[in-house]
């Protein structure tokens, strides 16, 4: 008997979803096993009937073992469809770095949702002015673009922007033998990282990424120096590995650019901005040339509280 | 002034500060800022009762992790004391010490602390006087400043 799954993407990009699909030859072997009942990218499945023919209160999703969500929560129709989702599924996975820390789209939390909306949504110099946040067609946000555990509770996480395929069969393979649990083993992408490293770097200010780095591109990986010994900003020191799936070269490095931090932290409870500035003191940068470190350091991982407006000073 | 006047002028006044029980950590190190502390408990020098002391075997090994934990869990202020520049038994430890200072002041705008709830003092085996002191001068700071946002007693 295949396993019933439903999936569905909430405040996401599909990125998640091109993953699944770029599993490739193991999605072969898995699907048998699969039954997908619900899934909004690929199937055509209404929550409120073919025709509409359901009460708006009532969205109709299946019952399943597993559930897959991708994306974080940002509006109230997110938040139902989401918790809809979990009543009807035992083993709830969060895909992605949206879903399991908030992603991109938490860099709002930066600003109040006033201030998004009314800049983003009002007076956006090349976009028309978007309906009125008090319109009922337009779902009321949420107070803060929240990851997905900070709504339902959440088996396992499969981190990443977009998670590689690997991790994804990993843990879909754990639930179909019966587990509950699954997680990537916490290691950083520097552990993963082949390049040279001295511990130092020539000092000064820290780079952006936009600037060349240093290596001869007819050389492997490991002539080349630690991108934040060149001076330019790499996240790898603060970042979970496994971007690469199971064996392989951080990717971002594999392309020689720095790490952005897309698998996020490395462990739970973890500050990656806290242990990324300390990094770079520890080489000899400059902590006060990092641009933007609040934004810059918080990539993917704006829920939880990692980003907030800033609280005003007391002025004195 | 004797040191135990200079100790009653801040009880004195303490109807006046915004913090009057404040929670202060002074990381220490093992090698000068603690002795230091012991030769001030020896010599009978009054500080507030207020500084709670941690003591590292040097400055180097203070993560800004431990720092940023601290400010964010509640306490009011930290204080951190290593060797003078040249005496650090390791070295070097509290060059990097320093330079992780700069980074933890520039993070306590992100987490939306005052400046003056964090400082690096260096202070020498020797000099328990100077310890006193700078611990007073430290809690009178913080007892300036309202309790700490995190703070949830
Ligand atoms: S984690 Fe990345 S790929 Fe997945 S939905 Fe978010 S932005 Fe898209
Ligand atoms: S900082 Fe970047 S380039 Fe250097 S070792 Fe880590 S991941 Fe590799
Ligand atoms: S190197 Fe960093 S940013 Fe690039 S894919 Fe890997 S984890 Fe993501
Ligand atoms: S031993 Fe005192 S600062 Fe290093």
């Amino acid at each position: 008997m295949p396993v019933k799954v439903v999936e569905d993407w909430l405040n996401a990009c599909s990125g998640c979803e091109i993953s699944i699909l770029n599993i490739g030859d193991p999605l072969l072997d898995l699907l048998p096993n699969l039954e997908f009942v619900h899934m909004t990218a690929l199937v055509d499945h209404k929550f409120y009937g073919q025709l509409g023919e359901k009460p708006v209160t009532e969205m109709e999703i299946p019952e399943a073992t597993v559930g897959i969500v991708s994306g974080g929560v940002r509006n109230e129709e997110q938040k139902h469809e989401l918790e809809q989702i979990r009543k009807h599924v035992k083993v709830l996975i969060a895909l992605g770095s949206c879903a399991t820390y908030g992603g991109i789209p938490a860099h709002a939390n930066m600003w109040k949702n006033d201030e998004v909306f009314e800049k983003i949504n009002r007076h956006c110099s090349s976009t028309t002015p978007a309906p009125d946040q008090q319109d009922l067609n337009v779902p009321p946000w949420i107070p803060t673009c929240t990851a997905v555990d900070e709504v339902v509770n959440v088996d396992i996480r499969i981190p990443g922007c977009p998670p590689h395929p690997d991790w994804i069969v990993e843990a879909l393979t754990a639930v179909l033998n019966g587990q509950t649990s699954w997680s990537l083993p916490e290691r950083s992408v520097c552990d993963t990282c082949p390049v040279i490293r001295e511990q130092k770097s020539g000092g000064g200010a820290v780079k952006r990424c936009f600037e060349n780095l240093e290596f001869n591109p007819e050389e492997g990986l490991d002539k080349m120096r630690c991108i934040n010994e060149q001076g330019v900003l790499c996240l790898g020191p603060v970042t979970l590995a496994g971007c690469a799936g199971k064996s392989g070269v951080p990717r971002c490095i594999q392309a020689r650019t720095p790490c952005r931090g897309c698998f996020g932290p490395i462990r739970k409870g973890a500050r990656p901005m806290v242990d990324m500035m300390g990094s770079l003191t520890s080489v000899g940068l400059d902590p006060k040339t990092v641009v933007d470190r609040r934004a810059i350091m918080n990539r993917y991982i704006g829920g939880h509280g990692f980003l907030t407006p800033l609280p005003a000073r007391p002025a004195r | 002034m004797s040191e135990s006047t200079v100790c009653q002028a801040g009880v004195e006044q303490d109807a006046m500060v915004q913090n009057p029980d404040p929670l202060v950590l002074a990381f220490c190190c093992n090698w000068c800022a603690y002795t230091a502390a012991d030769l001030a408990g020896t010599s009978r020098l009054q500080y507030p009762p207020f500084v709670r002391i941690v003591r590292f075997m040097c400055t180097g090994m203070i993560h800004p992790n431990l720092i940023i934990d601290a400010l964010t869990k509640g306490a009011d202020g930290v204080i951190v004391c290593g060797c003078h520049p040249g005496d650090c038994h390791y070295i070097e430890g509290n060059v990097r010490m320093k330079s992780r200072a700069e980074a933890i002041e520039l993070m306590l705008e992100d987490f939306g602390l005052e400046p003056e709830r964090f400082r690096l003092e260096w202070v020498g085996a020797s000099e328990g006087v100077k310890f006193a002191h700078v611990m007073r001068d430290m809690t009178r700071q913080i007892q300036d400043l309202p309790p700490s946002p995190y703070r949830t007693d």
